[in-house]
């Protein structure tokens, strides 16, 4: 019998108890036997525990598609207070969380030692002063109506005069009530009307005639592609207020050159998803709908084309207007704003865990 | 009503790891994805880089329940999120990205860095095999996992493999189990390689 099967049957116990004894002490005599049955033992270990990862891998990847898999395979860049739950008892961690992605964007996009470090001290006041804020905003916010923190929050903007507005899907995705809010709109009610997994796109409706008898929304959807290097702009609810970010349309197709995206070079930060992108004349060019890194000022928006094809294969056209001249055309970027703000809305999402 | 999700006590999950219950592993797999997604996509890392991270981490979790004397000192949310942070860190100092982590959470973290050595070094023993394997080529690979891990007997072998008997199967055996050891043993660590270019 060869050494290897002598050890394979001492390993599964297949031996006898007087070749048992007579293997041990063989082992505990012999310095090179025992030394070539320790290599062996190690290698057929090495060997099943492979096999143990191996096959844990592919459970874990059968898993992960099957719960998950439907996710976009861009940052989904929406603010979970769900990390509040997890990590912390007051909003000060949501409020760091944030700026530390801009700190990480000096780090990284700094070169030298000296200068990184010293706008990290820059932006580390910054971030003081707004956690201060924060305290102030938790304190005087005792008087107010106190509102539970939505487990999902993101942008959203309108899509007609009839309430329907628009924006990304994994932001309601599994959500039990979602509510809209801007400056000018206390927190409503909206109802999700059409899904759109694959482009990452929702539709919802505020059943409030109330709110939307005078809906005037300055902007429609664009029929056509823009071309790279034009300038763009977004507002988006990244925080409780209403934030402007702007840039350049940078690439005609998004992550992994998926042609129903454009790549823009605004930096755009979790609240984002759900942004319009709009260009110089306030069309509607886009959704914003994730970026790759928090590291870049890279954002991708799903073009304004794809969401009027789905919004047409689901024979829904009536519920955008369409070929509307943007009403903030020509007008500095200040007024446009003024008029497009009150139909860009932060939408809060609650779900029962 | 949908059905509620499995339930499960910190004990019940690694149990069911250890024996590799793939229900326990699911409800495991699904309860801490989002901690550690939200981990890393808030920390520069992209969804994919999550799941790598996530998958890691569970590994870790899974290395360390196989020890027979493992006890867990704390919560299981605890453990997963520090071992993920620690790897996620790692990477990002892989790849020159200096990064900062909320001071306010250091208070939660546990001490995994033995965890996370231990899972280094059989990080490095799955490589190797890896490797090993793959020079291996076939029939020999597959011949030693169907011996080894599939426990398949020499006649079997000798019959998927169309040798003439038991013996014949039992020789190549030999011969594929000898150039796996020498592939695996001979072959550098990662170590042994630095020292030698210095």
């Amino acid at each position: 019998m060869r050494n290897t099967d002598l050890f394979d049957n001492y390993l599964n116990g297949n031996l006898g108890t007087q070749e048992t004894s007579d293997f041990e002490s063989r082992l505990a005599a012999d310095e090179v036997f025992a030394n070539a049955f320790n290599e062996h033992k190690t290698l057929i270990a090495a060997l099943k525990e492979h096999n143990e990862i191996e096959k844990l891998k592919s459970q874990m990847n059968l898993i992960h598609e099957k719960e998950f898999g439907g996710d976009a395979k861009v940052i989904s860049i929406n603010k979970k207070d769900s990390f509040i739950r997890h990590y912390g008892k007051t909003a000060l961690v949501a409020a760091s969380t944030a700026l530390i992605v801009v700190l990480g964007t000096v780090a990284v996009l700094t070169p030298g030692v000296q200068q990184t470090s010293n706008q990290i001290t820059e932006l580390g006041l910054k971030l003081k002063a707004s956690n201060e804020a924060i305290v102030e905003g938790i304190k005087e916010g005792s008087q107010k109506p106190v509102h539970a923190p939505a487990n999902m929050e993101g942008s959203a903007f309108a899509l007609n005069n009839a309430g329907y507005i628009i924006t990304s899907y994994h932001i309601i995705n599994g959500a039990d009530s979602v509510f809209v809010e801007n400056k000018g709109l206390e927190r409503t009610l909206a109802k999700v009307v059409l899904t759109d997994p694959r482009l990452d796109l929702a539709v919802l409706k505020i059943d409030n005639k109330e709110v939307t008898k005078n809906w005037n929304v300055p902007f429609s959807l664009s029929g056509k592609t823009t071309d790279i290097g034009e300038k763009v702009f977004t507002l988006g609810y990244p925080r409780k207020d209403m934030v402007y970010g702007e840039g350049a349309l940078s690439s005609l197709s998004g992550y992994s050159n998926d042609t129903t995206m454009y790549q823009v070079s605004i930096p755009v930060n979790p609240g984002n998803s759900g942004s319009p992108l709009l260009d110089d004349q306030g069309n509607v060019i886009g959704l914003i709908r994730g970026k790759v890194t928090s590291a870049e000022a890279t954002g991708f928006a799903v073009k304004s084309i794809e969401i009027i094809r789905s919004i047409h294969d689901q024979g829904a056209d009536s519920i955008r207007t369409s070929g509307k001249k943007p009403m903030a055309k020509g007008l500095k970027r200040s007024d446009q704003i003024k008029r497009i703000n009150p139909y860009v809305f932060n939408i809060l999402v609650y779900k029962n865990d | 009503m949908s059905k509620p999700n499995l339930q499960l006590t910190d004990s019940q999950y690694l149990q069911g790891l250890r024996v590799g219950n793939n229900e326990v592993l699911t409800a495991l797999y699904k309860k801490y994805y989002n901690l550690v997604l939200k981990l890393v996509v808030n920390n520069s890392g992209t969804s994919e880089a999550a799941k790598d991270v996530y998958q890691e981490t569970i590994i870790v979790l899974y290395e360390n329940v196989k020890k027979p004397q493992f006890e867990l000192n704390c919560q299981l949310q605890t453990f997963i999120y520090s071992v993920a942070k620690r790897l996620w860190l790692k990477q990002l100092k892989k790849n020159g990205q200096t990064f900062l982590f909320r001071e306010d959470e250091e208070g939660e973290i546990a001490d995994v860095s033995e965890d996370v050595s231990l899972h280094e070094q059989k990080e490095k023993d799955f490589e190797k095999v890896n490797q090993s394997l793959a020079k291996l080529g076939e029939p020999c690979a597959t011949l030693i996992r169907d011996f080894y891990i599939t426990k398949l007997s020499m006649d079997e072998i000798a019959e998927k493999f169309g040798y003439t008997n038991a013996d014949n199967a039992k020789n190549q055996k030999y011969k594929c189990l000898q150039r796996l050891k020498k592939s695996f043993f001979d072959s550098p660590t990662v170590e042994q390689s630095e020292i030698e270019r210095k």
